[in-house]
């Protein structure tokens, strides 16, 4: 349809929004460790088109990987253990911001570290580069025996460490939640008392996959991260439990989004943003497609701003 | 490197689960070296989720793009049953690829089974060069059911040396047995001209081959392969344990490496030759 037949119409659906701090072009962000520092995707997708884009997670100094096997794929997912590999602190300041500096897009910093020092100075170090609109702390990585899920798992821990990093962070800061839990809302809420701007949710699921033949594990660290639309209704019921329960901590979405609707179905759960993960490797394009496709849903829906859709699941009669 | 939809022109059984799917479309993988490789995937909904790495068979300059594998898996089988029209996405062209065929060096292709294709495009691009002559293919497989695209490689003027496990066809024994034969031949001829060892198969083949180079002090390229979801060096699953750096990535840093770059597992067993 033309621009003119669309304006004719009532003009086209409003998608900028505002999430943790950070205005954004609209609501399609690319998820953390699925997306590289941006520059790997140039020529494959527009990355102005984007909302946003959250960059491998970064550690103070640079990580090397896990042993391989580290990927598996399972029914309608796959597993990952790379070992939150990076290049660093420094690696990332001199070798990869600059570009992201000029990419057109919105740019988080995922970031971790392997004890409560490092979270803080490595959150510390990235807030104060020039080129980064917000960092996303990574709490939640089922990978790290010392650092990650530890942090991530117990409210009261996870509050102390997201109070120690507001503390030295003026940038906006997300928390990236760990599914792995049995109260999501004890976790949000204790992100939202200690002063972060939103919360992302999900990460993986810890998962293990088994070869009957060699008996062996798939991974050559057993357990691995479970990601793509085989988590989907797990991550929907989490995005939702947070939301319902009115903790004012605004959500970005994030588990199994292949297409449009299924972004919409977070709105309407109650995520402001989201965040496209192991489908950009599907197709490494997807991205910009599902933003067009949640323009679609909207103009289907006579929905004139897409902010309308943020928590307005309708209950059965 | 582009991303796009392609349609599926032929798909012709070659016996053996061996498949050559013909694709149309493919004009930016016209300059595509031998050894690289794509990601493909077809209309399959979410299962199996992921593309599939796929090495490059052949390339037409008129975006025509030939791609050989074998019905194994869950993504390899819909290929093999993939009807002519549909539409498949491509990724690719992907990873480096095989040095150059010169006038100046001898290149012993080392195929096993499903590890062809790669080696069949070093040949022809060697054959398009006129340098068909310095290069020669040991192809080796179970039987003569793993050993497909004979009269392809004879129409391309290649020395071809087979070698078959239970002796259907060619040398009775392993590829590895004909490699060393071949070996001993070229440097028993002593002629002046660079011997040089590429290879492509299954794991285990490719470390013995790596250990058969080593002994005899030859350059040796392996085309590694490896789960990966997305071939563009972004999901970092396809680490190889390396010297320097400690792991290399088989869809970005390969998936042709210097054996000597890539950690070779110590031999389980008595060597080929000391077996023979």
């Amino acid at each position: 349809m033309s621009l003119s037949g669309l304006l004719s119409q009532g003009g086209l659906p409003h998608l900028a929004t505002r999430c943790g701090g950070i205005d954004f072009k609209n609501p399609v962000l690319t998820a953390s460790g699925t997306f590289g520092y941006g520059r790997e995707f140039e020529g494959l997708i527009a990355l102005p088109a984007l909302g946003g884009l959250v960059t491998k997670g970064i550690s103070p100094k640079a990580r090397l990987g896990n042993p391989a096997p580290r990927i598996y794929e399972t029914a309608a997912g796959m597993l990952n253990s790379i070992g939150l590999e990076n290049v660093g602190v420094e690696g990332f300041a001199t070798g990869k911001l600059p570009y992201l500096r000029t990419c057109g897009t919105k740019v988080l910093v995922n970031f971790f570290g392997t004890t409560f020092d490092e979270y803080v100075s490595c959150g510390e170090e990235l807030g104060k580069l020039d080129g980064i609109d917000g960092l996303e702390m990574n709490v939640s990585c089922p990978n790290i025996k010392a650092g990650g899920i530890e942090f991530g798992r117990e409210a009261r821990v996870l509050g102390e460490l997201v109070r120690a990093c507001r503390g030295v962070i003026s940038k906006p800061l997300w928390v990236k939640l760990t599914p792995n839990t049995s109260d999501i809302v004890a976790l949000a809420r204790a992100c939202a008392e200690s002063g972060a701007d939103a919360v992302s949710v999900i990460n993986t699921i810890t998962g293990m996959a088994i070869d009957p033949f060699t008996r062996k594990p798939r991974l050559a660290t057993i357990f691995g991260g479970l990601s793509g639309p085989a988590i989907k209704p797990i991550a929907l019921r989490m995005v939702y439990q947070i939301h319902r329960a009115g903790l004012g901590i605004p959500i970005c979405g994030i588990g199994g989004i292949q297409s449009g609707l299924d972004a919409v179905e977070f709105l309407l759960a109650g995520a402001s943003v989201v965040q496209v993960g192991t489908q950009n490797f599907i197709d490494p394009a997807s991205a910009e497609r599902i933003v067009r496709e949640i323009e679609e849903v909207c103009r289907q829906q006579s929905v004139s701003d897409v902010n309308e859709l943020v928590g307005a699941l309708s209950p059965h009669a | 490197m582009r991303y796009f939809d392609a349609r599926i022109i032929e798909n012709r059984a070659l016996g053996g689960g061996y498949f050559v799917l013909r694709l149309g479309g493919c004009d930016s993988l016209s300059a595509s070296r031998a050894g690289q490789f794509v990601m493909v995937r077809g209309d399959w909904g979410r299962d199996p989720l992921l593309p599939r790495p796929v090495s490059l068979l052949s390339v037409a300059p008129e975006g025509r793009a030939d791609l050989l594998a074998k019905g194994i898996g869950r993504g390899t089988r819909l290929l093999e049953g993939a009807q002519p029209g549909a539409r498949v996405s491509v990724l690719g062209p992907l990873g480096n690829g095989f040095p150059d065929a010169t006038r100046e060096t001898t290149d012993l292709l080392v195929a096993g089974g499903v590890g062809l294709p790669p080696l069949f495009m070093q040949a022809e691009h060697a054959a398009r060069r006129g340098l068909v002559d310095r290069c020669e293919m040991i192809y080796g497989g179970r039987s003569s059911r793993d050993l497909v695209l004979m009269g392809e490689m004879r129409g391309l003027g290649l020395s071809t040396y087979l070698a078959t496990e239970d002796g259907s066809v060619g040398r009775r024994g392993r590829v590895t047995s004909s490699l060393e034969a071949r070996i001993d031949h070229h440097l028993a001829s002593g002629r002046n001209s660079k011997l040089r060892i590429m290879a492509c198969g299954p794991k285990e083949m490719l470390w013995a081959v790596a250990r058969i180079a080593e002994a005899n002090t030859l350059e040796c390229y392996l085309s590694l392969e490896a789960h990966m979801a997305c071939g563009i060096g972004v999901c970092l699953g396809c680490a190889v344990p390396a010297h320097s750096p400690p792991y290399r990535y088989t869809c970005s840093d390969g998936p042709v490496f210097l054996a000597s770059d890539v950690v070779i597992p110590a031999a389980a067993g008595p060597s080929t030759r000391s077996a023979k």
